[in-house]
């Protein structure tokens, strides 16, 4: 799943409170992606409400968006659209994956191994598209904008960094590089404690941002140039890659000759993919613009009634989120900004 | 020979020493612009919740010149540190050359060469407010007020009328309330065109009136209700520092 760049960028480590008063394009799919595969119960199942629905994800989005305005974080999230049909390959190959996970899944279960168990319940984590309404609602409860990209969420979220609508993209693939968004955030959306698969220990999951700019200055290379590398390793329009090329081996490859066409070693292989078509969304030559980015006011009683009474959650756990924003919100100082025109 | 871009002296460290603690209560890096009129500074910390308006014209260096327009950026903690190493009475002077090399001369014979960090582009505009009230009173007393409202609030109230001005605070343990009537030796000016009542947190506002207490002698406080506040900090030899704070958001 995306692009494996992540040996050749230079990664500097942050914090939230850094993004304050910004706004921030995030991944939709990939964060409630991310929700899905971590926040389960003890047997690694989801949580759900008394009708059995997921609401793991609805849990995520509670939590960390109270997080992100209370810091003054202005989060925007982008929903992908139709994915370009050379992407068919990549998501018949997830799904085969998520197959294998769930025959592995039941068999863990089954031998009385739970923790293998879980660890295969997480890599069969697929969206519906309930989950996409239900995390709609919630965010326009919260007053947070969201966008539906025409194709991927990240290729809009990376155009609107490169436009000066929103600050920076928050996603955990790399993709986002090779579509040029100018800073990429990685653990955004889940930063904070997390246990180690088949150990007993935890970690702390830091945010960490990559600049664009500075990524390539170091590598020396240009924006065209890391498409290139990123279609040799492979990406979600041509998965496998070349034959026998990790990042190392690419870069140093666009280094020596420039760019694909002038690899004397690829060419065979380079005919077997639509590598222009590739380059081609990429380098996103005809994105629509999005429109303007509204922030309303949060409507406290509505998401209090949505997740408790719709959703099981505890109505005392959801108020005391919602009142922690409260109180933080009120301790803020406006910012200059709609001073200045 | 080494062709200088530009070169400013001034006979004390107090102006620079004022100026880097001024910044420093906002960000960790400043681009400073120098022209031929002098050098400026403008910049807000990271959750533009405040700004730093700074202008100081080339009259008041004891040397001053300037071959073109030429922004340099500076870690503020680098650059305290050196100024830091200066007395009182001892004169300052910074050079830039087409090397990127800061090099500050303090007194007779100490010379520092100081790495310049890449200079952020972006131009910071000004918050456009028509202001209805205006106080003027010493930075020593600003600063007493603040501490005796910081007891219990973590934010500060001002409300104007023509004939006082009130500063108050609220919190969990109680309130506090510093009335300043109009012809007291406290309060050194007040004129008023609209009652103003406006509330500001006190995060940021101690640390700059702290920062600014030792340099400047009054301070003129302007606001607006539930609009930002501008202080401007009297410094000798220093054109202009003016500090922007935007309101708190009301419950």
């Amino acid at each position: 799943m995306g692009v494996d760049i992540k040996a050749l960028l230079l990664r500097e480590k942050t914090n939230l409170e850094s993004f304050s008063s910004k706004i921030i394009a995030i991944d939709a799919y990939n964060a409630i992606y991310q929700f899905l595969a971590i926040i389960r119960g003890p047997e690694g199942l989801h949580l759900t409400d008394n009708r059995g629905r997921v609401t793991s994800h609805l849990t995520g989005l509670l939590h960390r968006n109270v997080n992100f305005l209370s810091i003054g974080i202005k989060p925007v999230y982008v929903f992908d659209g139709k994915p370009p049909s050379l992407k068919t390959a990549e998501i018949q190959r997830r799904k085969l994956g998520k197959k294998e996970a769930t025959i592995k899944y039941e068999k863990a279960k089954a031998s009385g191994d739970f923790e293998s168990a879980r660890k295969y319940a997480q890599q069969t984590t697929s969206m519906q598209d309930t989950m996409v309404e239900d995390s709609k609602h919630l965010l326009d409860l919260f007053g947070i904008p969201y966008i539906q990209a025409k194709a991927d969420g990240e290729a809009t979220a990376a155009h609107m960094n490169k436009t000066g609508k929103a600050y920076a993209v928050a996603s955990q693939d790399y993709d986002s590089i090779l579509f040029g968004a100018k800073k990429l955030v990685r653990n955004f959306t889940n930063s904070g404690r997390r246990k180690l698969p088949n150990r007993n220990t935890y970690v702390d999951i830091e945010p960490e941002i990559i600049s664009y700019q500075k990524s390539l200055d170091a590598l020396g290379i240009t924006g065209e140039q890391i498409i290139d590398i990123g279609i040799l390793i492979g990406t979600d329009f041509n998965p496998d890659g070349f034959d026998r090329i990790g990042p190392k081996t690419a870069l140093k490859m666009i280094k020596e000759y420039g760019k694909l066409e002038d690899i004397p070693k690829i060419q065979e292989q380079l005919e077997q993919i639509d590598y222009e078509q590739i380059r081609k969304i990429f380098l996103q030559t005809d994105m629509p613009d999005i429109g303007k980015i509204e922030f309303k006011d949060t409507d406290y009683s509505g998401i209090v009634d949505y997740l408790a009474n719709e959703r099981s959650f505890s109505q005392e756990r959801v108020q005391a989120s919602l009142n922690r924003l409260k109180r933080s919100l009120e301790k803020r100082s406006h910012t200059l900004d709609q001073w200045f025109n | 020979m080494i062709k200088l871009e530009f070169s400013a002296k001034t006979n004390t460290s107090n102006e620079w020493k004022a100026i880097i603690s001024a910044i420093s209560t906002l960000v960790e890096e400043a681009t400073f612009e120098a022209t031929v009129e002098g050098v400026s500074f403008r910049g807000m910390d990271p959750s533009h919740v405040a700004l730093i308006d700074i202008s100081w014209p080339n009259s008041a260096f004891e040397k001053y010149s300037c071959d073109s327009d030429i922004k340099f950026g500076v870690r503020i903690d680098e650059f305290s540190k050196i100024i830091k190493r200066a007395e009182k009475s001892e004169s300052v002077e910074i050079n830039i050359s087409e090397d990127s090399m800061l090099r500050v001369s303090i007194g007779k014979n100490k010379k520092y060469k100081m790495r310049l960090i890449e200079s952020s582009v972006s131009d910071t505009p000004l918050p456009k407010i028509t202001y209805d009230s205006k106080i003027a009173l010493s930075s020593t007393g600003l600063d007493k007020i603040l501490g005796d409202i910081e007891v219990v609030s973590d934010y500060l109230s001002i409300k104007t009328t023509s004939k006082n001005v009130e500063f108050s605070g609220k919190g969990d343990s109680g309130e506090a309330i510093i009335n300043l009537e109009k012809d007291t030796e406290e309060l050194e000016e007040i004129s008023v065109t609209q009652e103003s009542t406006g509330t500001y947190s006190l995060e940021y506002l101690n640390p700059i009136v702290k920062a600014m207490g030792g340099a400047a002698g009054s301070i003129i406080c302007e606001f607006s209700s539930a609009k930002p506040l501008r202080i401007e900090f009297k410094v000798t030899n220093i054109g202009r520092i003016h500090f922007y704070l935007a309101p708190r958001v009301e419950s």
